[in-house]
Order: C-alpha cells, then structure tokens, then sequence
C-alpha cells in the first residue's frame, strides 16, 4: 500500500504548530498511515471524525473502513479530526483551510467527505468542520458532484436533525454499502454525471438514505404529518449488516499513533450487536441481531494486528463481551501465544451475571484495585422496567466473589431519569451502595484494604429505535432533585457519588429525537460558536437556549414531550429491522414491570429476522 | 546480555513527538520488531531503554541514540531492518553500534536553525537583526527550568555563531552547552530576537550532533 510515497508536510500547516498546544494532532506520518500518489486515484475520500485526533482515532469503526477503503486501489481515503480551538483559531487566523492528515491537502480538494456521527454533541463539529474547509454547509448550496458529504454511525438513525447538511446517509454497517457507493461516485465522475443524477441512482442502492429525495410535512400542532418520498425513491430505507462476522472485512493492521490517544491498543471486535434486551439502550437495538465470530477467526485477526502493530494489549470489543458464547474458550486460545508474546488481553467491561474470578484470572491487565458493574438501576423494579435482567443476588454473588477475589474497589454505574422512577427508586442506588459495602465485610476471606464503592449515576437519554423513544425525558430541575436526593440516602462514607451533568443530556435528548427544523437551530448555533459541545469547558447550555429562542425552537418539544404511539416519528421511514409494534409492546411490558427474554432463551420476533442471518437463525 | 546503541534520525511529522510519546514509540516499535530485549526485573518488569539526551519537540534531530540491552546477540544489519520496519517513517534508524562514551559525557550540541523572514521582510534585514543581537555586550532572556522561570544572560552562549544567507533563509550553525549538567536551547536565542529586535522568524531547527567537553564526537 504505497509504502514508497513520501510527502513533505505542508509548510504553511507547519508554521502553525508552534503556536498551538499538541502539534501531533495534526501532522500523521503514523507508521501504517497510507500514502497514496493522488494522479494515481480515482477517488479521493476524507474520514471526517468530528471530534479530537485522540478520541477519533480510537475509534475501531473508522479503522476498519479506513484500512478497508484503502485496499482499493482507486481509492484513496485520508483521515481528518476536528482541529482543538488554539489550532481552528490559528488556521482561521491564517485563512488556512482545514486539511487532511495525509497529504495536508485542503478538504476542498476531495471528492467526497465522510462524517461519523458518534454522538449527538458533535453535530456542531460537524458544520464547524465544514466551514473550516471552506465548503458550503447546506447540501441545497453545494452544487457540484465534487465535495459529495457523507455521513454514518450510530446518529444515523436519527439524521433527520442534521439533514440539512448531509447530501447522504449510510444506514447500518458501512463494510459493504460504503464501497457500492463509492464505486458508483467513481463511475459518475468518470462520466462528468451531475450531483442530483448520482443521488437519484445512490438512493436505489439498499442502506443508503438521501434526504432531499424525501419531503416533510407538518401539522399544526407541530408535529409530522408525512415524510413523502419523491417518485421512484424508496419509501422506507432499510439498514445494511454484514450477515457473516466471520467473512466480514478485518483490518490486518492500524494506524499506530505517534501521540497518546484516549484507547491506545490493538482491538477485535468479537461479536456484533446485544443479546440483551435493554429497553433504554439504543445500541442494543439498532445493532440487531446478534451476530459471533468464530474463536479461530478472532484468533488469527489478534494475532495479526499485535504482529502488525506492535501493541501490547488487545482489548476484545463488543456490546457485552463476556456474553461472547465461549469466552473462557476465547481467552484460553488467545492465551496460548499471548503470553510469551509479552500481550495483554482486556475486556471493556463486566457484566455482573458472568463474572468469575476464572475470567478474572485470565486477564492480566485488569488492576487488583478496581471492578465495574452496571447494575443501571436501584430497584428489582425498576430494574424489570428498563430489562435489565439482573438480580440484587445475583450482584451480591458477584461483588462478594470479587471480594474474595482481592479486589476493594467496586464501580456501579446508573441512570437517573428512566420512566416511571421514582425517589424511592434513586434511593435505591444508594442501598445497592450500601448492600455492595455490607457485602465486602461479610465475605470472610476479603482484603485487608479499604472497600470502597462508587456510585455513578448518568442522566437518561430516550433515543430512537427503542421501547423508550416516546417517552418524555425528566427536566434538568428533576434530574437535580434526584441527584440531590441520591446524594442525601448515601449512608455510608466508604460510597462516593457522582453524576453526570444534566445540561448535556438535556441538549443531547433535543437532538436524539429531533426533526429536520433542528437544521436552523444548528446553523445558528454554529454562527454564535457553538462548537466542542462535548467538552464540559466548551459546553454552554444558556448559550444554545439562546439559539433556540433566536430560533423560534422549543427544545422541549423534543426531549420533555411524551408522543403518542400513532404520532409520525421523524425516524419512521428509516427501518432498523425493528418492527414498532414490538418497540410498543415492550414499552408497554415496561409500564407493567415485566421483563421479556433475551435473545439466547427465546425469540421475542422483534423484527431483526428480516436480515437472514445471526442468533436469529441459530438453534437455541 | 549485550549494552546496544541505536543511532536514529528524527524529521519531519516525527518532530511533534514528545520526549514522553517517542519512548512509548519506541518501546511498541521494539515489540513489534521482535527485538530480544532484556526486561527490568521486579513487580512491573519493562523494556530497558534509555536515550542519550532528551530532543525537545519541534526540533529535528539528525544523529539521535538511545540505548537498549539485548538478551541474545543479533546482527546490525537485522536490527537495523527489523526497526525500521516497526517504526513511523519519520524516525530511521541509520546505525547500531556498541556504546564508547557514557551519555552522562555529554557537554556540548551542535545546532543549525533556519530561519524564515516574516511576510515579505527581506532575508538582509533579518541577517543585519540576528547580527545585532549577537553584538549585544548582554542578552538576557527568560529561562525555564524545573525550579521554575530565572533570568539568563545568554550572550557568552553565542559568541561562535555562523550565520549565513541560503535561499532566503538565515542560516544560523552553532554550538551550545547540553547535557545532565547544563542546557541552552537554541530557541532562547529567537525568544531574545522577538525580545529585542521585535522579529518573530519562522524557524526550523535541527540538532545535528552531540560532543563530550573536548569536542570528541558523542559515540
């Protein structure tokens, strides 16, 4: 892969980086970085992350397409990152535009622009970016074929808040859809084809959603009356997966980066989507069905990437790993040349009803000090609400074997804020609290160090795509009673609390559910600056209820509104393989306090069958 | 178990890498390369490595070393190609050697810093700038040091400067003291020239090579 080509960076860039706080951020040469000849392309593609080098490159998503990108020889994709402040005012300062890492050419110069949509709170980045690279923010206002914007990722199941500025969205897995499309830029460049043209032919091919081909009407209560699709463009867009973990495309390698980045290390993914149906988990749905690769697969992939790379830790990524089917089987294979290759094997988390002090052994790098668990919530019934099939024994089971294991240091996570809480719910976290300290001295063989427990507790956050997506989310003046409330039931000083800002998962709620009106409201957030919002030093909630009100908006419309189940959702002509009827049912199993099955005991025929492949298909 | 010098440059994108950030590089690329490294014994046993002197970030570094030690005897030309092999393509490695003199010998740098005139300001009324600033009987410049800021007259340091034009660049080469005991940065000569000249270059700096106290080649 163009291992010969060299580029000298681009000195007009260069003459910026003293002046701004890690110059790393912004000059690649990463061993494994692809440098390709740019006459020798046909296509050239930039990897928009719009967020920090050192968030966006710890990103396995965009490794895979980057690296997968690459391999064609047509194609060559580059990678650029949202530039931290001091560097955006230096660029704006000098009239530089933003640039990609590779080459250090202008994003101007691209064919196409491709933007992951991670998180709610990078939308901003998202304009900011494109402003920087001097290209128009709205779709309607960017004419030509060249500079075609993209985007994926998770958002993009809700894009509708940022349609406006997206010429076209990928819907689900990006291994196959993204290369069809690519190839079809390719032949309609080829043949001086226009934009509209190549949207038109773009919107027939499965997965990918073009929103200027759909209208949006509205009542007079202001909520939608209809998204109709123009004349001969799918009514609905269906997500794309890759059917097959096993044949899906692997990188053999990463861009290992020069600095430190937020996750530094290899990564495999080893299964796709959650068994576990958690109704307030939105990652859980719209990653369905699940879908294992096989151990000698995950083997040889590990072995490859700590062969390639260098890394000396490899961390087994999934929505739950250790839901993985065979993971003592898993670990044993990896062990056997991990160890006297000097590697290390990480899970991401824990979940508390498959943890083994076996499990534990086996993976070296997990300190002796520190666990976490993510209970979610305080009470078996609230618990039962949100399907979180985990039992107050089972989590005693688990944090005392822990304490026998040696460990002192337990983290729970929470959510404050799930429908139908009450305080005595949130009081509940704080006796899970205490029932995990109780638990450390009635366990007889425990360390001698201190217990200790945290409790922390997030804001919750309805999302499109699951059972909780009509539900009205709690005030910022609600989630600080609870917060408040929380903070006065601990009863012990061996727990320390904390949570998650409430202003953040009130701006995050607007956008989750939003509709395309948010487009102006992001528009004017830009102009006023808004930017970074997913840094608490840059985030500033009175600075977007401005934006709002300038904007006619009210923000709770989106997040404080409970919806009706007939209610036009903006996502409705989006299909997730999820059938909204099930999503009813299971809200409604919520009102009830009743828990449904996960995948692995029965299935509840949500819908995702409809992709002919995974657990949905496999005898249980 | 064999004392090993690795002789390395480091230019271009790899100058943004920080002291702290080329180890960790280094440590993955020797992982990588598969290089039999001996590993300190202990709770948290880690690769041995150490650098002859730390290179600040933005300056490039043509004749860098570091030390490892080995556990098993391997070619030169074998750990030459296996490293770089491992590392970005901004750092080569150009020669392996067994250690002659201690890092702790170091006492002298040899530094060339090219500087770029602002906008369109001639590169002559750069020159005549840097000219004048080193005929100053004192210059006295602010220095950072782990006991926090001191003042520093740093004109005794730059009494051998060669300055020449070249392609509308300054041209500046010289030699400053370096080392565990004593260090002066070539970059405080161009915070005193935006000091006392009012004149902010663009400067690209590089070190070129390091010496004991009797100007003897580091080796």
């Amino acid at each position: 892969m163009g291992k010969d080509v060299k580029i000298a960076m681009n000195q007009s860039i260069e003459k910026l980086l003293p002046r701004v706080q890690k110059p790393g951020r912004y000059v690649g040469g990463e061993l494994h970085s692809v440098v390709k000849r740019k006459e020798e392309v046909e296509v050239r593609f930039a990897f928009c992350f719009p967020d920090t080098y050192e968030v966006g490159m710890s990103h396995l998503g965009m490794k895979i397409l980057y690296h997968l990108f690459n391999q064609q020889d047509y194609l060559w994709c580059e990678r650029t990152f949202a530039p931290w402040v001091d560097m955006e005012e230096e660029l704006r300062r000098h009239q530089i535009p933003l640039f990609a890492l590779e080459s250090g050419d202008p994003l101007g110069e691209f064919d196409i622009l491709g933007f992951t949509l991670q998180y709610e709170l990078s939308y901003t980045n998202v304009l900011n970016m494109l402003d920087l690279a001097g290209i128009q923010l709205r779709s309607a206002d960017r004419k030509g074929l060249k500079n075609l914007v993209v985007a994926g990722g998770p958002c993009a199941c809700n894009p509708e808040p940022i349609a406006d500025f997206v010429d076209l969205f990928f819907l689900g897995e990006g291994e196959e859809v993204d290369l069809e499309v690519i190839e079809l830029y390719r032949q309609y460049k080829r043949e001086h084809r226009g934009k509209e043209e190549f949207l038109r032919a773009a919107a027939r091919i499965e997965g990918v959603y073009v929103p200027s081909l759909y209208q949006v009407t509205y009542r007079e209560d202001s909520v939608i009356d209809a998204v109709i699709p123009e004349p001969g463009v799918p009514a609905t867009v269906r997500k794309r997966i890759v059917k097959d973990m096993n044949r899906a495309y692997f990188p053999e390698t990463f861009v290992v980066p020069s600095i430190e980045i937020v996750h530094d290390r290899a990564v495999s993914e080893v299964q796709r989507g959650c068994y576990r149906g958690c109704r307030f988990c939105q990652a859980g749905f719209i990653y369905r069905p699940v879908r294992v690769k096989e151990i000698d697969v995950i083997d040889q992939q590990c072995h490859l990437l700590c062969q390639n790379t260098g890394y000396d830790e490899i961390s087994l990524s999934s929505l739950s790993t250790s839901d993985y089917p065979d993971i003592n089987g898993l670990l044993d294979e990896l062990l056997a040349w991990t160890e006297e290759e000097k590697v290390n094997v990480s899970l991401p988390s824990q979940r508390v009803d498959s943890f083994s002090n076996e499990l534990m052994d086996k993976l070296k790098t997990v300190r002796r000090s520190g666990l976490t668990f993510a209970p979610e919530a305080g009470t078996q019934r609230m618990r039962d609400v949100i399907n979180k099939n985990v039992t107050h024994e089972q989590l005693m089971k688990t944090v005392s074997t822990a304490f026998s294991g040696g460990w002192t240091t337990i983290k729970l996570y929470f959510m404050i804020g799930l429908p139908t809480e009450t305080l005595d719910d949130v009081a509940g976290i704080a006796q899970l609290g205490k029932d995990v300290v109780d638990a450390f001295y009635a366990t007889p063989n425990h360390s001698k160090g201190q217990v200790k427990v945290t409790v922390s507790a997030s804001s919750f956050v309805p999302k499109a795509f699951t059972p909780f997506q009509w539900e009205p989310q709690d005030s910022i003046e609600t989630l600080h009673q609870k917060q408040e409330h929380l903070v006065r039931s601990v009863p012990s000083r061996k727990i320390t609390c904390n949570w998650h800002d409430a202003d953040t998962s009130f701006l995050e709620g607007v956008f989750a559910r939003g509709d395309r009106r948010l487009g102006a409201v992001l528009e004017e957030a830009h102009r006023r600056g808004c930017k970074m919002d997913g840094w608490s030093e840059y985030f500033s909630l009175p600075k977007w209820l401005e934006v709002f009100e300038a904007c006619g908006v009210d923000p709770t419309f989106y997040n404080q509104r409970r919806r009706s189940f007939d209610e036009v959702l903006p996502w409705d002509h989006l299909d997730y393989g999820i059938k909204k009827s099930f999503l009813i049912e299971e809200c409604k199993a919520a009102y009830a306090n009743a828990v449904s099955p996960d995948c692995k005991q029965a299935c509840s025929a949500c819908g995702a069958a409809c992709f002919g492949g995974g657990i949905c298909f496999e005898t249980r | 178990m064999k004392h090993v010098r690795i002789w390395f440059s480091k230019t271009g994108a790899a100058k943004y890498i920080s002291h702290l950030d080329l180890n960790r590089c280094m440590d993955r690329a020797m992982h990588k390369a598969k290089i039999p490294l001996w590993y300190t014994e202990g709770f948290h046993p880690h690769a041995f490595l150490t650098f002859a002197l730390p290179l600040s970030l933005f300056m490039d570094g043509r004749r860098e070393s570091m030390d490892i030690k080995l556990e098993e005897e391997m070619e030169r030309e074998e750990l030459m190609a296996r490293l770089n092999g491992a590392l970005p393509p901004d750092i080569r490695v150009f020669d392996v050697t067994e250690p002659v003199m201690k890092p702790g010998k170091i006492a002298y740098a040899s530094f060339v810093a090219l500087a770029e005139p602002e906008g369109e300001s001639p590169e002559a009324l750069l020159l005549s700038q840097m000219q004048a600033l080193l005929c100053r009987e004192e210059i006295v410049v602010e220095k950072r040091t782990k006991s926090g800021v001191k003042e520093v007259n740093i004109q005794p340091f730059f009494t051998e400067v060669e300055l020449a034009v070249e392609n509308g660049k300054v041209k500046m080469a010289m030699t400053l003291p370096a080392g565990s005991t004593e260090n002066i940065n070539p970059a405080l000569f161009f915070e005193a020239l935006k000091q006392y000249q009012g004149c902010e270059p663009y400067v690209q700096m590089e070190r070129t090579g390091l010496y004991d106290a009797s100007m003897t080649p580091f080796a």
